[in-house]
């Protein structure tokens, strides 16, 4: 029986006393409800095939030709169409997570999803998802494309590693991203300026083209911080197993247990900021704009 | 004394003999348009700048330009260990002009999606008597003076931290004045490109411009010369005004630098008979492209205005 069908109760107070079945069915179609407009919007937006997908290999591209023009080693060039698939989902974690909340406060909807019946969790899970599809066809055609066009081979040892690694990367990109989101439900035009920020100061010490060691101290301060720097760091050293990879930076399997931590330690300060955040919001009536 | 001939009372007051005044819906003229330009990037420049101290604003102008450019010099330098710093000035400087386009691009294109998707004021700007486009104008300037501002400071993190060479004694000015100034209105007129690209576009067109800047990366022979680039890509480059105001710009800061066009094994070396183009070369065929550009940008975005008034997309928001 549906967790939703009708049922008698003696007084108001009952009828909002909801089961356990309930409350999750209702955050569960929260969760799908929220990432099906980004994944039907794969398919409905034309225009997003060509800017978000055919431009961005050719910026990847734009890198490779700068190797290329230094006669750099082959594997250089994989660095560098790795760390542009893998950009499709810090893009996404920071233009569609972080700023979501804001953007959705000025578009009046955030009120609504308070007011809503399930935990706004569910809706940082559903972007979460939705955002995970939408960035990953980018990420695979900028991977497989431009891996077909400059050559660039692979060599793994470790597929169930690799895999897990960047899995647990996304886990923690994207928990970074549910952080970001409820620190900027706090803010006005601040959000956005920040997100601008956000983007290539997070390459250049997340190492998105060059092998993080190179950057000493500041490297190392980003693989303990910066989930792409360190996921990237991880996938290059088993994508790359056959090349003279610069040492200096832990292991594989010791990245995967700081990927980890990140995405326990992330989740958790969500939840907390979110509900910290939120009450402080609900206090200074920063849930909706002022103009609405 | 007729009606239509009496004194235009002062602010939005009727006249004295009651009646309406035609003279008013014809305007000033330039006299408007200066107006609405200046309002306008008074405007802009007041949203970019006043939402936050005047420290972390200059860290947010100049971060992304000089990150970019860092992350440059790193590449070279893991590959070269520092031996080719000819290549490093090569790249701080276009790192540097990129800012330009970046910013200029996505000034006017994102104007409309803050407009329409944030602010909702867009059909009461485009009711308004301004001009739309020069309203858009004045907004995108002061975005393209915060892309100066981060240029300027990544040229001299370059020149003062990163050892680019700079001899003041041997810029060539006039020719920098000339190449600063048609490519400055090449790249307005693409930003104009974009922004009517973004009136039909849905709230995910702010990664449009972006995504824009970065092909044009491709082939402007921004950070690697553009004989690397196979033939047909070569054609399209030099068919774009940013690749010649880029290699305008290196050949006046620094006459004796690697150029981003010529080359021995170049299509321009093919096609002109001499590996790297003149002075003159560069500014007539900057003239030239950016002009195509100009002409191309204001009949694409004059067609999307039709296109946006016609089915009602100058007032629509939308989410994802």
């Amino acid at each position: 029986m549906s967790a939703f069908v009708y049922r008698a109760t003696a007084s108001p107070q009952e009828a909002a006393n909801w089961t356990r079945r309930q409350i999750v069915a209702t955050n569960l179609r929260s969760v799908v409800g929220r990432a099906y407009p980004r994944v039907t919007g794969l398919l409905r937006e034309k225009s997003w095939v060509f800017f978000e997908i055919l431009l961005p290999f050719l910026a990847t591209s734009a890198f490779v030709f700068v190797y290329r023009s230094v006669g750099a080693p082959p594997e250089y060039v994989g660095f560098v169409v790795l760390g542009g698939a893998m950009s499709a989902f810090w893009l996404n974690v920071i233009w569609m997570m972080a700023q979501q909340l804001w953007w959705e406060k000025s578009q009046g909807n955030l009120e609504l999803y308070f007011a809503a019946p399930m935990h706004i969790m569910s809706v940082l899970f559903g972007m979460a998802f939705g955002g995970f599809i939408m960035s990953s066809s980018r990420a695979a055609v900028v991977l497989i494309v431009a891996s077909t066009v400059y050559g660039v081979s692979f060599a793994v040892d470790q597929w169930v590693l690799l895999i897990g690694v960047f899995l647990l990367t996304l886990a923690a990109l994207y928990g970074l991203g549910m952080v970001l989101a409820s620190l900027f439900l706090m803010w006005g035009r601040e959000a956005w300026h920040l997100t601008q920020l956000m983007i290539e100061p997070v390459y250049f010490v997340s190492g998105l083209n060059f092998p993080i060691t190179r950057l000493g101290v500041l490297g190392s301060l980003a693989i303990s911080l910066l989930p792409l720097a360190v996921g990237l760091d991880a996938m290059r050293q088993l994508a790359f197993a056959d090349s003279a990879y610069p040492i200096g930076t832990p292991g594989p399997e010791v990245e995967a247990a700081i990927l980890v931590g990140m995405t326990v330690v992330f989740l958790v300060l969500a939840r907390w900021a979110l509900s910290v955040l939120e009450r402080r919001a609900r206090r200074e009536g920063a849930l909706s704009v002022r103009w609405q | 004394m007729s009606g239509i001939d009496a004194p235009i009372e002062a602010g939005l007051a009727s006249p004295t003999w009651g009646g309406f005044d035609h003279s008013r819906t014809r305007g000033n003229g330039a006299a408007d348009l200066r107006k609405s330009f200046g309002t306008a990037a008074r405007l802009g420049w007041q949203m970019e700048a006043n939402w936050t101290d005047p420290i972390l604003f200059f860290i947010y102008s100049v971060a992304k330009p000089l990150s970019s450019a860092l992350i440059l010099v790193f590449m070279l330098e893991v590959i070269s260990g520092g031996a080719r710093p000819e290549f490093r000035a090569f790249v701080v400087i276009g790192s540097a002009l990129w800012a330009f386009v970046m910013s200029g691009i996505a000034g006017l294109a994102w104007s409309v999606l803050e407009d329409r998707e944030r602010y909702r004021m867009l059909k009461y700007v485009y009711v308004s008597p301004s001009d739309f486009l020069v309203v858009l104008l004045g907004r995108g300037v002061a975005r393209v003076a915060v892309g100066a501002m981060g240029a300027l400071i990544t040229l001299a993190v370059g020149v003062v931290a990163l050892g680019v060479p700079f001899d003041p004694t041997t810029v060539h000015w006039p020719m920098l004045i000339a190449v600063m100034a048609i490519g400055l209105a090449s790249i307005v007129a693409v930003g104009v490109f974009m922004a009517a690209v973004c009136i039909q576009s849905r709230q995910e067109a702010w990664s449009y411009p972006d995504a824009a800047a970065g092909a044009l990366f491709l082939i402007s022979g921004t950070v690697f010369p553009l004989a690397v680039l196979p033939g047909p890509l070569q054609a399209i480059g030099l068919l774009t005004p940013f690749t010649w105001w880029i290699e305008g710009v290196r050949q006046a800061l620094f006459p004796s630098g690697l150029s981003s066009v010529g080359g021995g094994a170049s299509l321009f070396a093919s096609v002109a008979g001499h590996a790297v183009p003149t002075g003159l070369e560069v500014v007539v065929a900057l003239l030239l492209t950016g002009s195509v550009a100009t002409l191309a940008s204001i009949v694409a975005f004059r067609a999307s205005d039709r296109r946006a008034k016609d089915r009602g997309l100058l007032d629509r928001t939308t989410g994802s």
